[in-house]
């Protein structure tokens, strides 16, 4: 064994020294493949949408001389009057609403949706993870659009729009949540004797609900998010603020609403991060 | 005698401590229930119209509209649907340009100039997630007029957020131990960017642009209720002519379409990391 490999390596032409690649020979073709392909497909679908490409890159300066001239300086005096005050108080009022239905109806979406847990996983799991799909793929606008268009104008259609968001939202990670449970004390209660509904209260709820909590506050800071615009389309709030004034083209206004829109969403995520870091602690 | 003394009064002690905390607790859903039926009362009661609203059977009628699918419609629909993704990439492709400087500002153990470069980075960011898709349209058909452009535009800057958050912190949760060993074979700086910072940080990287991407789609098929094109667009003309059912059909196209989006990114997903 080892006289021939010292024969081969005597009678063998020493190989030229390679040169080291992270990727061998078939790995380095798909590579390449599917980056061209990438291209190919990039550079199609810029011809297919018409994209004026000089329009692009002049872009730079027309945006700064659109805000310099146009939208700047914000009407801060528009934002701090009580009409505009109280709308921002319904829009958080609606974000609250829409959170908390939301998650109400994603409690049992989450349970039946998560694959340990679920009572029939043939049927009523897949049927779940479905409702989460479709109610989390359609976009809040449209769903505000949606009940506008059956309700009217109100902020009722603005909460349920903002509950079919949160349900898919929650659901989801909900479920996520209940598939990633100790086993353990489900066994247990299970063992007793005990129903699914006394398995879900005494074995899985006691586990999740630090998790579920910390979840419920985000999702809030997510709808208040959504709900910014959901009056754009008459569901209430300030984004009808934000919407009339587009119209009108009262520029600095927009621009007062905008930066109103950034502080509240600022304030949004500071609160919710000090609430989940103080859930997170008194676990 | 001691022990047992000192037992029973830590008995005592952790029973308060949990008196004390169901107290608490007991405040906290107080809150949540007073502020839930305030805000039932301010916005669903005294907002609604009800005597526009009528009784329930009239709702039940509206909705049902809706009901049912326009099968007419669905040849119109495949030029929509792929503007929809093609929007949906550039989109996600042009914030990934954006973000460059943005991660390399934005994580703590590269950023060049901490005091003014970081907190630079935390405004971009937070500037594009607080801001929404419909706002960004707007002020970039503003900006660049109508067409597929603007909503390009607005999907890359709503991007940014998302990716370079999640990209920063792949940064700073960086293993130094490769990086040390590319520098001590004698490796370039580039040969250190390349061989030891990226193949750590790709494959989250990847993963988050990817899942940006399937946001993307959602966010893309709306952009043309602002006049950036693609599915929303033909949403919103079947609405205004009141064709329901066409409405339903393109609802039913997106969420195809968002369908769609997925399978591709679990089998990218699983191709690349």
């Amino acid at each position: 064994m080892v006289s021939r490999t010292t024969a081969q390596a005597r009678t063998e032409p020493k190989p030229a020294p390679r040169e080291w690649r992270r990727f061998k020979f078939p790995e380095s073709l798909y590579k390449w493949a599917g980056l061209m392909a990438a291209l190919l497909f990039l550079s199609y679908s810029i011809v297919y949408l018409n994209i004026p490409l000089e329009r692009f890159f002049n872009m730079f300066g027309r945006v700064g001389t659109l805000i310099t001239d146009r939208y700047y300086p914000p009407e801060m005096e528009y934002v701090t009057e009580p009409d505009y005050l109280s709308s921002v108080f319904d829009t958080i009022q609606m974000a609250y609403l829409g959170a908390l239905f939301g998650m109400a109806a994603a409690i049992p979406l989450g349970w039946f949706g998560s694959y340990n847990m679920t009572p029939s996983r043939r049927f009523v799991y897949p049927f779940a993870r479905f409702v989460a799909m479709c109610t989390r793929a359609v976009h809040e606008t449209i769903w505000a659009i949606l009940f506008v268009t059956i309700l009217g104008f109100g902020m009722m259609a603005g909460v349920l729009a903002l509950t079919m968001f949160c349900i898919g939202f929650a659901g989801k990670l909900f479920a996520e949540e209940i598939e990633a449970i100790d086993m353990g004390p489900v066994e247990a209660i299970r063992s007793t004797g005990a129903s699914e509904l006394a398995v879900m209260v005494y074995g899985v709820f006691p586990q999740v609900r630090v998790a579920f909590t910390g979840i419920g506050i985000y999702t809030w800071d997510v709808a208040f998010r959504a709900a910014t615009v959901v009056g754009f389309f008459g569901a209430g709030g300030m984004g009808w603020y934000l919407k009339r004034n587009v119209l009108q083209i009262e520029t600095t206004r927009v621009s007062a609403i905008l930066v109103s829109i950034i502080l509240l969403v600022l304030v949004s995520e500071a609160v919710s991060a000090w609430a989940r870091a103080r859930v997170a602690k008194a676990k | 005698m001691a022990s047992a003394s000192t037992t029973a009064r830590n008995v005592d002690r952790i029973l308060a401590a949990r008196t004390k905390a169901k107290f608490g607790r007991s405040i906290i859903y107080a809150a949540v229930i007073a502020m839930a039926v305030f805000s039932i009362k301010t916005t669903i009661i005294d907002d609604t119209d009800w005597a526009r609203l009528g009784s329930v059977a009239n709702v039940l009628a509206s909705a049902a509209e809706f009901l049912g699918v326009d099968w007419g419609l669905l040849p119109n629909l495949l030029e929509p649907a792929i503007e929809t993704i093609m929007v949906a990439t550039l989109g996600t492709l042009l914030g990934v340009v954006v973000c460059v400087p943005a991660i390399w500002f934005g994580a703590l153990n590269i950023t060049p100039f901490t005091p003014v470069t970081y907190p630079l980075a935390r405004l971009m960011m937070t500037l594009s997630r607080s801001i929404h898709e419909i706002v960004w349209g707007l002020f970039f058909v503003a900006a660049v007029g109508l067409g597929a452009l603007a909503g390009v535009l607005a999907l890359a800057i709503r991007s940014v957020g998302f990716i370079a958050k999640m990209s920063a912190e792949a940064i700073e949760d960086l293993d130094p131990n490769p990086v040390e060993a590319i520098r001590a074979v004698g490796g370039s700086d580039f040969q250190v960017f390349i061989y030891a910072i990226l193949p750590q940080v790709l494959p989250v990287i990847v993963g988050v642009v990817i899942f940006e991407w399937e946001i993307n789609i959602r966010r893309s098929s709306i952009l043309g209720l602002v006049g950036a094109g693609g599915l929303g667009l033909v949403f919103f003309r079947q609405l205004n002519t009141f064709n329901f059912p066409g409405v339903t059909t393109v609802i039913l196209a997106i969420l195809a379409l968002i369908l769609f989006g997925e399978i591709v990114s679990y089998y990218v997903r699983k191709a690349i990391i």
